[in-house]
């Protein structure tokens, strides 16, 4: 390795994150590897919170805003006051390969963006409307009230992005022009929210009724300063290594099965549904 | 936190030879037995946290000179050197290297603890039977052989005397390792202190008289140090990224793919 590819100094390779499909750091590295491409372009300028795995997805990980001790002073930070919080945070920026690359070799599994950039980051340049069911309720049911939302998003003349959670929800994202504030973006989604429960006896649109079972939640809460969704193509700190994966409308259909987008299959991806979403901003209503 | 500190007799020997005492001879191996309990840090560098190393720099061509170019050289003068190879030294090496002849038998109580430095542990070698009468000798007569060992590039006089079930080697420092206070000119002109004065502070001696208590006696700086890394451990671990091995070169394949890629990007 005499020419250096990455600034980054891999270790503890052989560390088998994932106990079930027995999957190493190296291999989780490798998949942020080659999903850089994709992956890059939207985290770009975001301030992140990381959930960290040192010692796999079955041991406790933990949440973190801000810059761990010992970053190296190549990576990007972002200094601001959280009201979530109540101090300020130093935040990691990711706008290179080598960063994304220090972040995997954290263990840094899962990788949350905050839906405004650095430069603006009181104005959201995304509206998040989170599909959030509790359970028992099958996927599928997950699958019917997203293709109600995105007729209703339809009809208002909107065109929107949608990604699995990596959990059991879905992502559904609008991008905006500049100028919105968290405040209207999150009135947006809940009034979108009470459309669907109009439409649909399983959706609430209150967060008080979020937790009642067979329910589904259309989550307008993330839409607020500081907070986050989990990134485009990130990992989730599942069992079975599941990622947060973009998909055509198209792909949205009942029999559609979340798991099938994890690490394993990660090499089968060829297209970028997201590719435009930040070439796409639009105003609501 | 205090069992791990506990100092404990390691299993490897850091010498073996014999004690000789006239024509008998006691096979030992000798164990390190005092460990300094101080924590010790390692620098790092401020910008990221990676640990520093130190590397031999030829102080001419400022060149990194491996190992196997380098010899000991003792100054003579400002900046002249003799020059000895590793045989020369071993060569050198005194009787002592392989035997500690007891020469003589004294009180251990009336030796000065000043010139005390370092205890080791002599552990029979297949001798069984005369390191026990040499201990049970020892301890009857409350008494310490005197004699000399070698251990890296010095010679020692050294104890060997009972401690607990144990022969345990003491070596001593010489006479000119010791500097003499009464050289100090501060010292030779104090006054007496009168009768009054001495009877006074004799008194509060009294009082606070006791035995000494090894076991009293903790280093508070160090658990107040302890304290400290416990509580950095909790959210400010500094990570030692080790250097990249074979492993990573299916990665290194990856990485040249995704470079080429955001390239054309």
């Amino acid at each position: 390795m005499s020419e250096k590819l990455t600034k980054v100094n891999f270790t503890n390779l052989s560390k088998v994150l994932y106990p079930d499909g027995n999957i190493t750091k190296a291999q989780v590295i490798e998949y942020y590897i080659r999903i850089a491409p994709k992956m890059l372009g939207l985290l770009n300028k975001r301030p992140l919170s990381l959930t960290r795995f040192p010692d796999g997805v079955d041991k406790e990980g933990f949440y973190e805003k801000d810059v761990p001790m010992g970053t190296p002073s190549w990576v990007q930070t972002f200094k601001r006051y959280s009201e979530t919080a109540q101090r300020e945070i130093n935040y990691i920026v990711c706008n290179d390969l080598d960063t994304l690359l220090w972040l995997a070799n954290l263990a840094a599994l899962e990788i949350h963006m905050t839906l405004s950039e650095i430069d603006s980051f009181e104005n959201p340049d995304l509206a998040l409307i989170d599909i959030d069911p509790e359970p028992p309720l099958a996927y599928d049911e997950v699958v019917e009230v997203a293709l109600l939302l995105e007729e209703e998003l339809e009809m208002l003349g909107l065109r929107s992005y949608v990604k699995t959670s990596g959990k059991k929800g879905l992502h559904v994202v609008i991008p905006i022009v500049e100028g919105y504030t968290f405040r209207q973006t999150r009135e947006f989604v809940h009034e979108i929210g009470k459309r669907l429960a109009n439409k649909s006896s399983i959706v609430v649109a209150e967060l008080s009724r979020s937790r009642d079972p067979g329910t589904i939640f259309i989550d307008y809460t993330q839409n607020s300063h500081g907070r986050t969704m989990i990134c485009p193509y990130s990992l989730r700190a599942t069992p079975k290594a599941t990622l947060s994966m973009p998909l055509e409308w198209g792909d949205i259909k009942k029999g559609l099965n979340p798991e099938e987008f994890n690490l394993v299959n990660a090499r089968g991806i060829r297209s970028d549904p997201w590719k435009d979403l930040l070439h796409d901003k639009q105003k609501l209503r | 936190m205090a069992k791990e500190g506990k100092a404990k007799v390691p299993r490897r020997p850091i010498w073996t030879g014999s004690i000789t005492i006239g024509l008998v001879n006691v096979p030992v191996k000798l164990h390190t037995m005092i460990s300094d309990k101080a924590i010790s840090f390692h620098f790092l560098h401020k910008d990221d946290g990676q640990p520093l190393k130190y590397e031999r720099v030829c102080t001419k061509d400022n060149k990194v000179v491996p190992w196997e170019n380098v010899v000991k050289g003792y100054e003579v003068s400002k900046g002249r050197f003799v020059v000895f190879e590793k045989d020369e030294l071993n060569a050198a090496r005194p009787e002592s290297n392989q035997t500690i002849r007891l020469q003589k038998f004294v009180d251990y109580l009336s030796i000065d603890p000043i010139y005390l430095d370092r205890a080791y542990v002599l552990t029979p070698d297949e001798s069984e039977d005369a390191y026990s009468l040499l201990f049970a000798t020892l301890k009857k007569t409350g008494k310490a052989g005197v004699g000399r060992i070698t251990l890296r590039e010095k010679e020692y006089p050294v104890l060997v005397h009972p401690y607990k079930n144990a022969l345990v080697l003491t070596t001593m420092r010489y006479a000119h390792e010791i500097a003499d206070p009464s050289e100090l000119e501060e010292l030779s002109s104090l006054k007496e202190p009168n009768e009054i004065e001495v009877s006074l502070a004799k008194k509060i001696v009294a009082d606070l008289s006791g035995e000494f208590e090894a076991t009293e006696y903790r280093d508070t700086y160090q658990e107040k140090l302890k304290a400290l890394i416990e509580k950095k451990m909790k959210g400010e671990t500094i990570v030692y990224e080790q250097p990249a091995k074979e492993e990573a070169k299916e990665l290194m394949i990856a990485l040249q793919e995704t470079l080429k890629q955001l390239k054309k990007k």
